[in-house]
């Protein structure tokens, strides 16, 4: 029988060896790039964090830990079942690789709603920048950074999550169509490693956001 | 076949790990450590990051290539923070 | 090696398929590469039409033809279009594209639709920012400086500045494309130190293009964020920092600088041996210079900011570290001057082209060394002479580097002989019109005429009529390569494969090459710039 891969390759490339390393390796360079990307934010976060102590942990103090702990454990309970959606493509089960990508969509839509209920919940105290922006006590326009970045690194984080969706829907439908096996999968794998980079991203975003100022102010 | 990279045990210690991580830095964060909270804060997350990309993103398990890939991301990510920083410091000290 | 295969090839990639279609829908590198082409080509005549607005305005002390609003934009729109749509793409995304793969003995880049989806992202870029200018124009200078583009500027600079940032993601995937080919398309037995020099040349620009890049999409982002929902990141009213925004910014655009003249150092990499006829000396350090440059080049952002409030530590380290930076540079101008010592140099249109880039470069790498000093910097910052040093690197170095790469493969990309001595002529022509109109301007500025103005004090006027008249020269220069060229793509004489008797693989395939590059995927027995083994080869062939 012929080699089922090679219907598979491309005509750029000698072997499916060098194929799926090409691709992986690709993804790496991507993820890089997003790391700079995101690395833009963080800074602006350390230089005003060093600028503005007291005022990013007034800031701070409207964070609703509870929601945030939930969140982060929501996304990385995606990760671990995008992992396992991995983990089912490398053993070619095609049914159970359906039911961890279906997993990881729907914590992924957990996630992102309980995201979008904490912004409601600024927007409705004034926390929302720019003209929505209402701070009565000292230094506004500092408290007012620190949600300005707040909104523009979860945020940037969220359309993260909702392209991720989008590639989770891709590689579902892909996947009913019989595309993956255990020889060709390497769609699926780079899924996941962008999902687990944007999950990395979340994980120091709840550092910094939620868990940093967390012990100067009441509950 | 190619047999998997990680096994499912590895994914679910590492997925244990994290929660456990995360319940950690949440606790922690309720006491007061003075500029120890940033370092403990942020510390944790980087422990976490490295538990994803070593076991689910099989950092671990990949070629030379991939690693200085990533490390390449972090140092010049590092690289764009402190040089900018020390700007900040040093005009304290003017 | 295989030799050049004698066989008539029946179907090269220029007729292999016919029609609009098959260009706009093409997967073929070499294709994407021509596409590039006629973008970067288009975008540099309208760039260099502001440019000569600028200059003819500079006639006259006064100004006599715009106002300063116009002015503003002219150089601003001058810049950015000459930047990012043509200095940052011109060489690695055309003769990058195109000779890569052919260097490496591949097929075709590792990701040939990434590929082509960067050649529309590009040109959406291009058009975004175009449209910003129809619609009016943008005045802040093709730097977006904060807080003026965000709080003050009535201009379009949200447009602008949004097709900076979708220019980014075409210069992202360029980027990480060629550095996968790099690492996984080489042809068997082309090792790291086989590679021709172009090849490292432009690894190291990948490398600045997917680290650097991100960073200026994210500054940018944040630009128009804060115009259009009126909040302040770099708002000093709002406690923002405006020199955030400079450092973020030449985070990438120091290195940009990199992206820009590296790729022309591959070229004169291939130039220098080929018509001296002597391998490269010092291949090694060639080859890691260039990597040293993408490296270093990260570290001396801070060298644009010595007048701009940063702390006076910084700017010592950035000082120090600037000065750092000019070695492997220099190693690389050592590097080509031996080569050509003692060697059999002969005198074609590409390698005036390559020794007008050694000169120029040098010419503003040394002046560089001045800027970098942070005590002649201050007294000379933003004037003439800043202008003059960035035009000595990116319009003496890549602009002669794209030109004389374009002279050099023209043969392989079209199969045809351009006419040798009007190409001469028009080299010469550029040469003397660069010096004419650039190097005024370093007397200008030590005299203290201070950049984007759209008047001058009148002991300026003798010095600024030169330089436009310069520019009006390097004109002609540029226009003279437009037209024969593409004159002899249909009439020019054939070129057979190997008219520079060059060693490189893409010059041992068929002029123009074949869809696929090679007959067959070649197998590299001996290294870069060995003109004894291909005497040999031929004599035995
Ligand atoms: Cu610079």
């Amino acid at each position: 029988m012929a080699d089922p891969t090679a219907l598979l390759l491309r005509e750029q490339y000698n072997n499916p060896v060098q194929q799926r390393e090409s691709s992986t390796f690709g993804m790496w360079i991507f993820i890089m790039t997003e790391v700079m990307l995101f690395g833009g934010l963080f800074l602006a976060f350390t230089v005003y964090r060093m600028k503005f102590p007291e005022s990013f942990i007034v800031g701070s103090g409207d964070m609703s830990i509870t929601l945030g702990a939930i969140n982060t454990a929501v996304l990385i309970g995606s990760s671990f079942t995008m992992a396992l959606a991995v983990f089912s493509a490398e053993t070619g089960n095609r049914r159970m690789l359906s039911i961890f990508l279906l997993a990881t969509m729907f914590l992924g839509l957990v996630f992102l709603g309980i995201k979008f209920t904490e912004y409601y919940q600024h927007y409705q105290e004034h926390r929302a920048p720019g003209i929505w922006f209402d701070y009565r006590g000292p230094n506004p326009g500092q408290v007012e950074m620190f949600f300005l970045l707040y909104f523009l690194m979860t945020g940037l984080h969220a359309v993260h999550m909702f392209v991720g969706e989008g590639i989770l829907t891709a590689m579902l439908i892909r996947n009913r169509a019989g595309s993956f096996s255990a020889e060709y999968h390497t769609p699926v794998e780079l899924t996941g490693l962008y999902w687990h980079f944007v999950d990395i991203i979340w994980v120091f975003l709840f550092a910094i956001f939620y868990v940093e100022g967390l012990h100067l102010h009441k509950l | 076949m190619a047999q998997p990279a990680v096994s499912r045990k590895t994914y679910a210690y590492t997925f244990g790990g994290l929660l456990a991580l995360t319940a950690l830095t949440t606790l922690l964060g309720f006491i007061d450590m003075g500029p120890m909270n940033v370092v403990v804060a942020v510390g944790i997350a980087a422990v976490k990051a490295s538990l994803i990309a070593a076991f689910f993103m099989h950092a671990l398990y990949e070629g030379k290539l991939v690693r200085v890939a990533l490390a390449g991301g972090v140092i010049w990510f590092l690289i764009l923070v402190s040089l900018t920083i020390t700007d900040y410091i040093g005009r304290r000290w003017s | 090696m295989t030799p050049a295969v004698e066989v008539p090839v029946e179907r090269n990639y220029l007729d292999a398929e016919t029609g609009i279609k098959s260009w706009l829908l093409t997967l073929d590198h070499k294709r994407i590469g021509l596409l590039y082409v006629a973008s970067v080509t288009v975008l540099f005549f309208i760039g260099g039409f502001f440019a000569l607005l600028m200059r003819l305005q500079l006639l006259e002390p006064y100004g006599w033809l715009v106002g300063p609003q116009i002015y503003n934009k002219l150089f601003t729109m001058h810049g950015i279009i000459m930047v990012w749509f043509f200095l940052i793409p011109s060489i690695p995304n055309t003769l990058g594209n195109f000779f890569i793969p052919m260097m490496i003995g591949a097929k075709d880049v590792a990701f040939p639709k990434l590929n082509l989806l960067s050649w529309y992202i590009f040109n959406l870029a291009a058009f975004v920012a175009l449209y910003s200018m129809i619609r009016g124009g943008v005045d802040t200078g093709w730097t977006f400086y904060t807080p003026f583009s965000t709080g003050f500027s009535t201009t379009y600079v949200s447009t602008a500045a949004l097709g900076v940032f979708i220019s980014g993601f075409s210069s992202i995937l360029t980027g990480l494309n060629f550095i996968v080919t790099i690492h996984r398309m080489r042809a068997p037995g082309l090792t790291w130190f086989r590679l021709p020099l172009f090849i490292w040349s432009h690894y190291a620009t990948s490398i600045i293009l997917v680290l650097a890049t991100p960073v200026l999409a994210i500054t940018l982002l944040m630009v128009m964020v804060e115009r259009i929902f009126r909040v302040g990141i770099y708002d000093p009213a709002l406690g923002g920092d405006p020199v955030l925004f400079q450092h973020m910014f030449w985070f990438y655009s120091h290195p940009a600088v990199y992206i820009m003249v590296l790729p022309a150092m591959a070229v004169i990499s291939e130039l220098v041996p080929t018509f001296s006829r002597k391998p490269l000396f010092g291949y090694k350090f060639v080859a890691f210079a260039s990597i040293a440059i993408a490296a270093i080049g990260f570290l001396v952002w801070g060298h644009h900011m010595f007048v701009a409030g940063q702390s006076m530590y910084s700017a010592l380290a950035f000082s120090f570290l600037s000065y750092l930076v000019a070695v492997p540079s220099a190693i690389k101008v050592f590097n080509w001057s031996a080569t050509m010592y003692k060697g059999s140099i002969s005198w074609d249109t590409p390698m005036l082209y390559a020794i007008g880039f050694i000169g120029l470069f040098t010419v503003g790498g040394m002046t560089g060394l001045f800027l970098a000093a942070l005590g002649i910097d201050v007294h000379v910052t933003d004037t003439y002479f800043v202008i003059a040093h960035f035009h000595y690197i990116m319009v003496g170095g890549t602009v002669m580097g794209y030109l004389g790469g374009m002279h050099y493969f023209w043969p392989k990309i079209t199969g045809k002989l351009y006419w040798e001595p009007l190409a001469k002529l028009s080299a010469l022509i550029v040469f003397l019109g660069f010096n004419l109109t650039f190097f005024p301007q370093f007397i200008l500025g030590y005299m203290g005429m201070p950049r984007r103005y759209a008047a001058y004090a009148p002991e300026f006027h003798m010095l600024n009529v030169l330089s436009t008249a310069g520019a009006s020269i390097l004109g002609v220069g540029y226009v003279l390569p437009l037209l024969y060229l593409t004159w002899s793509w249909r009439y020019g004489k054939p070129a057979g494969p190997n008219p520079w008797r060059a060693t490189g693989l893409e010059w041992q395939t068929p002029s123009p090459p074949p869809r696929e590059n090679f007959e067959e995927t070649p197998v590299v027995t001996r290294g870069p710039y060995d003109f004894g083994g291909l005497r040999e080869e031929l004599r035995l062939g």
